[in-house]
């Protein structure tokens, strides 16, 4: 089977968040960006489906700007993905999810691909667009929410339950198609240390993003807010667990007004 | 110009869901209450689509077929973007659903539409609309000028409220099923199996939430966390460690790889606060913490703490609550 996986850098998640100086976005000054989330896991989904039909090739594939790109890709190598293509973007922040569709389109559009993976969502924007995106772009179904994805060699059926808000769904569908994972338990593998200095040497094709964004609808971000840091609990002191419980039920009564 | 706006909606137990009455509302205060059509497709849409009319709603396309049932966005959208089209709207509003994210990503190619998805709040500035948004988990809110002709956005769950229920008719203008292509119908749902959950609400849904960590030590100790939160009338979730040990099922997990909340009151009952567990929940508006490690991080984000075992406190806050809300 060949596979696609779109991996996006993300700002690792014990990053402290800053507001840049123009108050629009994150400030990257400083910021770690990683393979992480629901990203690792579809990585780790596509290697599994790997080993278990031999004869595919895992291509991953990411769209952004230096350096940060470049080393998740890099990341995706050394754990055991075949190919690695870089939409190279300008440097700054990420494009908006229909942009990084776009951008991944032409990319994917071009390498073989019968099954693209993406995480439900990036752990910066969670904005869950770029799947659904791509998917229309290519002109292929998609389906999100994905766990326990499953290929059926004998009925050539890709075989998977979605969690949406029906519950857990059973679902069959052929190739090709776009699927969102949702997949938060695959402990994924970490990559050892001689196949991470190889990744160092491994190629990365280049490719350059859309050359004319056709008109069509796009976001700027234009404010960027932390919320005002939480000071710590009030803590509530008791001797008994009765008084414990009865001095709580005041408070989210008569002060924070939470009590049902 | 301001076209009209279009409000996809979607089924919950055969009527329409919470989700899509709040995007009514939301619809309603950005373009005008004259200015809003509702869209549904469905194997019998008629009967459910009424309740655009009981929210306020004059007029609502209906898409009709029997295959329509349970089918993703993906398929609807074909159908959205040809009816937004020829209403020519300005802006597709749906609720904060799986099916909502799918549909709207869909709008961004083929509407050319600025897209945005997990909307706290829609406004309208000038020819176009901004948006806010909570991204990184919560830890921080965007806001976003969208841009274009076309706007297609997904709103967050409970953000806003429902429009109240009224009595009023809707007239339904049916809409042909062209434009899907073939192979979208080639997938197929098998079953739906509802995540059982007693009688409460569902973990997305819940305005209250208590969630049982590692502390907790055994999936049979669980069911104290049930009571806690069957006394509160919220919804049970758990940290990463607990659904790692198979004492609850995936389903309930809160955080970075699990579901994201923000309910009115958050009770963390052992569970420590590592940041990916917080990523989950940090939004959610008053949050309780009760931890027998007066050090645990989670007391750094809690709003009130209680330092003590578990096993004593909360079986004494269930009957407390019980007690205070005359159960
Ligand atoms: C990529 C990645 C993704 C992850 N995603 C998630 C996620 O989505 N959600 C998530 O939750 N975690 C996630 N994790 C795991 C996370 O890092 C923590 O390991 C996990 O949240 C810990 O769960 P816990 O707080 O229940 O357990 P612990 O950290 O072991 O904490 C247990 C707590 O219980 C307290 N306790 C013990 N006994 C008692 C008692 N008798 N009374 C009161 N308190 C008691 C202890 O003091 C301690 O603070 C992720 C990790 C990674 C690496
Ligand atoms: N710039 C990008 N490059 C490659 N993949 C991406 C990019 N942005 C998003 N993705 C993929 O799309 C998923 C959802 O992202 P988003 O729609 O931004 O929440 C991610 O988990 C990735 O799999």
């Amino acid at each position: 089977m060949e596979i696609v996986v779109c991996v996006k850098p993300v700002p690792d998640a014990e990053t402290r968040l800053r507001t840049a100086a123009d108050g629009s976005t994150l400030d990257i000054e400083a910021v770690k960006f990683v393979l992480t989330g629901y990203d690792e896991s579809a990585v780790e989904q596509a290697l599994l489906l790997k080993e278990a039909n031999p004869g595919s090739k895992v291509h991953v594939v990411s769209a952004g700007p230096p350096p940060r790109t470049e080393e998740v890709l890099r990341a995706s190598l050394a754990l055991g993905c075949d190919l690695a293509t870089w939409v190279e973007m300008p440097p700054g922040v990420a494009p908006d999810p229909v942009s990084a569709a776009r951008a991944l389109a032409r990319a994917v559009a071009a390498v073989p691909h019968e099954l693209v993976l993406c995480g439900k969502n990036a752990g910066d924007d969670e904005a869950g667009v770029v799947a659904g995106a791509l998917a229309e772009l290519l002109g292929v179904p998609d389906y999100s929410a994905v766990l326990d994805l499953r290929w059926d060699a004998a009925a050539s059926r890709l075989r998977f339950q979605r969690s949406t808000e029906a519950g857990v769904e059973k679902w069959e569908a052929p190739l090709p198609c776009v699927v969102a994972l949702q997949q938060a338990w695959n402990d994924p593998r970490t990559a050892k240390l001689p196949a991470i200095l190889k990744s160092r040497r491994l190629p990365i094709a280049k490719v350059p993003p859309e050359a004319a964004i056709p008109a069509t609808g796009t976001t700027r971000p234009t404010k960027f807010e932390l919320p005002p840091p939480r000071t710590g609990a009030k803590l509530i002191e008791f001797k008994t667990p009765e008084e414990a419980a009865q001095k709580l039920v005041k408070v989210l009564k008569e002060d924070a007004k939470v009590f049902p | 110009m301001t076209g009209p706006t279009l409000v996809v909606g979607e089924l919950h137990d055969g009527a329409l869901s919470d989700a899509t009455k709040e995007a009514v509302s939301v619809a309603q205060s950005v373009s005008g209450k004259e200015n809003v059509v509702g869209f549904l497709a469905g194997s019998s849409p008629r009967g459910p689509a009424a309740g655009f009319g009981r929210c306020g709603v004059a007029r609502a396309l209906v898409a009709e077929d029997p295959r329509l049932d349970g089918v993703a966005g993906a398929v609807v959208a074909h159908l959205v973007a040809s009816a937004a089209d020829s209403l020519g709207a300005e802006l597709v509003l749906v609720g904060g659903s799986t099916f909502g994210r799918d549909l709207i990503a869909r709008l961004g190619i083929r509407w050319n539409a600025a897209v945005a998805t997990g909307v706290t709040s829609l406004t309208r500035t000038g020819a176009s609309f901004e948006v806010r948004r909570p991204v990184f988990g919560g830890r921080a809110t965007e806001t976003r000028q969208l841009e274009g002709a076309h706007a297609a956005v997904a709103l967050r769950p409970h953000a806003s409220a429902a429009p109240p229920d009224s009595p009023g008719e809707v007239a339904l203008t049916p809409v042909p099923l062209d434009g899907v292509p073939a192979s979208f119908w080639a997938a197929k749902r098998l079953s739906v199996e509802v995540v059982s959950r007693g009688a409460g609400p569902s973990l997305t849904d819940a305005s209250i939430i208590v969630s049982g960590g590692r502390g907790v030590r055994a999936a049979e100790n669980f069911r104290l966390i049930d009571e806690l939160a069957a006394s509160l009338g919220g919804a049970v979730g758990a940290s990463r460690a607990v659904t790692d040990a198979g004492w609850r099922p995936e389903s309930y997990q809160v955080g970075q790889t699990g579901k994201q909340v923000s309910p009115q009151l958050y009770v963390a009952v052992g569970i420590s606060g590592a940041v990916q567990h917080l990523m989950g929940m940090i939004s959610s508006r008053v949050i309780v913490a009760i931890n027998s490690d007066s050090t645990a991080p989670i007391f750094k984000v809690a709003d009130y703490g209680i330092v003590g075992d578990l096993f004593q406190v909360v079986p004494a806050l269930t009957q407390e609550v019980k007690r205070a809300r005359g159960q």
